[in-house]
């Protein structure tokens, strides 16, 4: 029996690192906007259905699917950090649920509008399966785990060492000072979304080949579990979101194993709850960061 | 926070307010029921995770009306199909019913493929005296609550999941061997309705026992923790009654545990398509399925249904729910043609004592509305399926209530 909860822990890290992938980018924006990003599962499906359409138009091959599929959804990045993000410095929160709410239902209808409402298959990927012990699974989910631990380690780097990661700790403490200090305030947070929606883009494409079919709404739930990590994770803590990422996944994987799949879902809700009601500034620190 | 929990509530809230919008501007002069035509409904999850089945539904009905109209109309009358989105939630689809009856004043409505919003319909028909025809749903108890069991103004064109699961499970024992099952279902009134009726007829067959029971959301994708509780409990099937979209995840899912060739699915969620197929041919060889219909039917109706619908929508193969919606029009147009009348009331009169000829064999109703018609058991043999037999089964109604 006690292979079945190694086993499951395995399936929950592979989860987790695709929550964790997702919610690096929006506890980041977080961090620079402080707006929650409701439209970042949107981007998550706009980096699979890139992918899938590079792979089944151009024909190219998956692994160059990954890097074009990030370029594509990067370029749609750039013009909604112009027109849209960087307007939300310094607005009440507010702005920013709406506009971030309105994106993501423009995004979701326009993918529906122009590749129809029902399920594509996303053929391609890693899938051969490699025997582990007495259980299998597709190369594919080691890749996404690897891909996820040095998305982080970079992301830990730039935080810590170089001077847009600098310059995204300072605007995420201070605006005022940071506009005192010469710092593009608004460079930093076009550059911040586009790192957050280049990695929520990178994890649709590495999840597509498991997750099999794609479809405009499938972002949707993705956001509401990606909430459930920043939270548990602390607003804007990176490090913390992927242990979070981790946990969830592992949590669910369990229940799903040992309860039910049914009960799956309620997980993340559960755990938003909890921590909202006694530890809204997140599990790793001890006072709220904002 | 509140903008969180509020999220869906008020995207879908303002979808709805624009598409009744939409609807007012678009049809509000013109709702009057046309002299020379009869509106027809169809209410089908057009947008969200089955908008597939929507899609399919209405072209095949589209085509039936076609036809109908080109060689003369019915009784004179062009037949004008009007269409609802219920996205297979149940609060949009009675929004979108509710839409249809007072604005587009449709006396026939066909609807909804999901057997949840088709329960939440059945009442709103019975008030407004709207004959409901449903084409695709498959939870029993829509027709134990029809005809003496109640609602006199629906009709179900489709084949019960209680015949289909007594046929499946018949099948899975008797002729497969197996006698361990688990059960992996789409949770809804389709998926749980199914598994009920599974197992009020598992203790006729002695040893046959089910070992685990697991209900997956309908986005649902990540399989892999209870297709490893599965792997474990040493089942010899799973009974799938699902959506069409989520049995390639799972077939694939299925692969990579390694669990092709050594469990095999059995149930109902569209496992005869090429595509479906295709997505792991290991893992779906040996699959069997209880289906409504499949291209594969040799009739020579059938047939050229399928040809016809290619010719009219670019080489597209047509699923069951394009099939079924066909058929239904074709049966309310033989139903009207037997009553000489396009009234609803005629029609549903006409449909209780009708014998209708369909492309897979007669249909008729019995005193529940329920129509006893022939389904298709098939299995998957070499990537192909392969029909088994035809079933046409009643439903011993008094039986099932003990």
């Amino acid at each position: 029996m006690s292979s079945f909860i190694f086993e499951q822990i395995v399936n929950g890290i592979i989860t987790g690192s695709m929550y964790a992938l997702v919610a690096a980018g929006m506890t980041m924006i977080f961090g620079v906007l402080r707006a929650i990003n409701f439209a970042h599962g949107e981007y998550y499906m706009l980096g699979t259905f890139a992918a899938w359409w590079v792979m089944t138009k151009l024909m190219a091959d998956y692994s160059i699917a990954i890097f074009a599929g990030v370029a594509i959804v990067c370029v749609i990045a750039v013009v909604i950090g112009r027109i849209v993000m960087q307007r939300l410095i310094g607005q009440p929160f507010q702005a920013g649920v709406l506009a971030t709410l309105g994106l993501s239902l423009i995004l979701q209808n326009v993918v529906i509008l122009a590749f129809g409402g029902g399920y594509k298959v996303f053929n391609g990927g890693w899938i051969e399966p490699i025997e582990m012990g007495d259980f299998g699974m597709s190369q594919q989910r080691i890749v996404l785990v690897v891909v996820t631990l040095a998305v982080f380690a970079g992301l830990e780097w730039m935080v810590r060492s170089t001077r847009l990661g600098r310059s995204i700790r300072a605007v995420s403490q201070n605006i005022e000072c940071c506009q005192v200090n010469g710092i593009d305030v608004e460079q930093v947070v076009r550059r911040t979304f586009l790192i957050g929606v280049g990695i929520a883009a990178l994890s649709g494409i590495l999840t597509g080949p498991i997750n099999v079919s794609i479809y405009g709404g499938m972002g949707e739930s993705i956001t509401l579990k990606t909430f459930a990590v920043i939270v548990m994770g602390g607003m804007g803590n990176v490090r913390g979101t992927l242990i979070a990422g981790f946990l969830l996944g592992i949590v669910e994987s369990l229940v799903a194993g040992y309860i039910g799949l049914q009960y799956r879902d309620s997980v993340g809700f559960i755990a938003l709850l909890l921590m909202l009601m006694f530890r809204p500034h997140g599990l790793f620190s001890s006072k709220a960061r904002f | 926070m509140s903008h969180f929990s509020l999220m869906q509530p008020s995207r879908s809230k303002t979808l709805v307010t624009f598409a009744a919008l939409c609807s007012v501007l678009a049809f509000g002069e013109a709702a009057a029921q046309p002299a020379d035509g009869l509106k027809i409904g169809i209410i089908a999850p057009m947008s969200g995770p089955n908008a597939r089945y929507g899609a399919f539904a209405n072209k095949g009905a589209a085509l039936a009306a076609k036809e109908i109209n080109d060689a003369g109309g019915l009784l004179g009358k062009k037949i004008e199909l009007v269409s609802g989105d219920s996205q297979c939630v149940p609060a949009e689809g009675v929004a979108a019913t509710q839409r249809m009856i007072s604005l587009d004043k449709t006396p026939i409505i066909i609807g909804d493929v999901c057997s949840s919003v088709t329960l939440a319909m059945q009442p709103m028909v019975e008030e407004s005296k709207v004959l409901l025809v449903n084409a695709a749903s498959s939870n029993p108890d829509i027709t134990y609550k029809a005809g003496v069991g109640g609602f006199k103004w629906t009709f179900r064109n489709y084949s019960t999941d209680e015949v289909r699961a007594a046929t499946v499970l018949e099948y899975s024992v008797k002729s497969k061997g197996f006698k361990k099952f688990a059960v992996l279902s789409v949770d809804s009134d389709y998926g749980r309705g199914a598994i009920k009726f599974t197992k009020r007829y598992l203790p006729k067959y002695e040893g046959a026992e089910i070992l685990s029971e697991d209900y997956y959301k309908d986005s649902e994708a990540d399989f892999r923790a209870v297709l490893s509780k599965i792997r474990r409990s040493g089942a010899q099937a799973i009974v799938l009654y699902g959506q069409a979209d989520t049995t390639p995840i799972i077939a694939r899912q299925m692969l990579e545990l390694g669990l092709a060739g050594k469990v095999a699915l059995v149930g109902n969620g569209e496992f005869n398509t090429k595509d479906t197929i295709a997505a792991a041919p290991k893992v779906m060889n040996g699959a069997v399925e209880a289906a409504a219909w499949l291209p594969e039917v040799p009739t020579a109706r059938s047939l050229k249904f399928v040809d016809d619908y290619k010719k009219a929508y670019g080489g597209e193969m047509p699923n069951n729910h394009a099939f079924t919606h066909y058929d239904t029009v074709q049966l309310i147009a033989a139903a009207a043609r037997q009553a000489k009348s396009v009234k609803a009331d005629d029609v549903r009169t006409a449909l209780t004592t009708i014998k209708y000829d369909g492309a897979m064999g007669p249909v008729s109703f019995d005193d529940h509305n329920q129509a006893v018609m022939p389904m298709a058991l098939i299995e998957i043999v070499d990537g192909k399926p392969v029909i088994k037999g035809m079933i046409a089964t009643r439903v011993d109604y008094a039986a099932a209530g003990k």
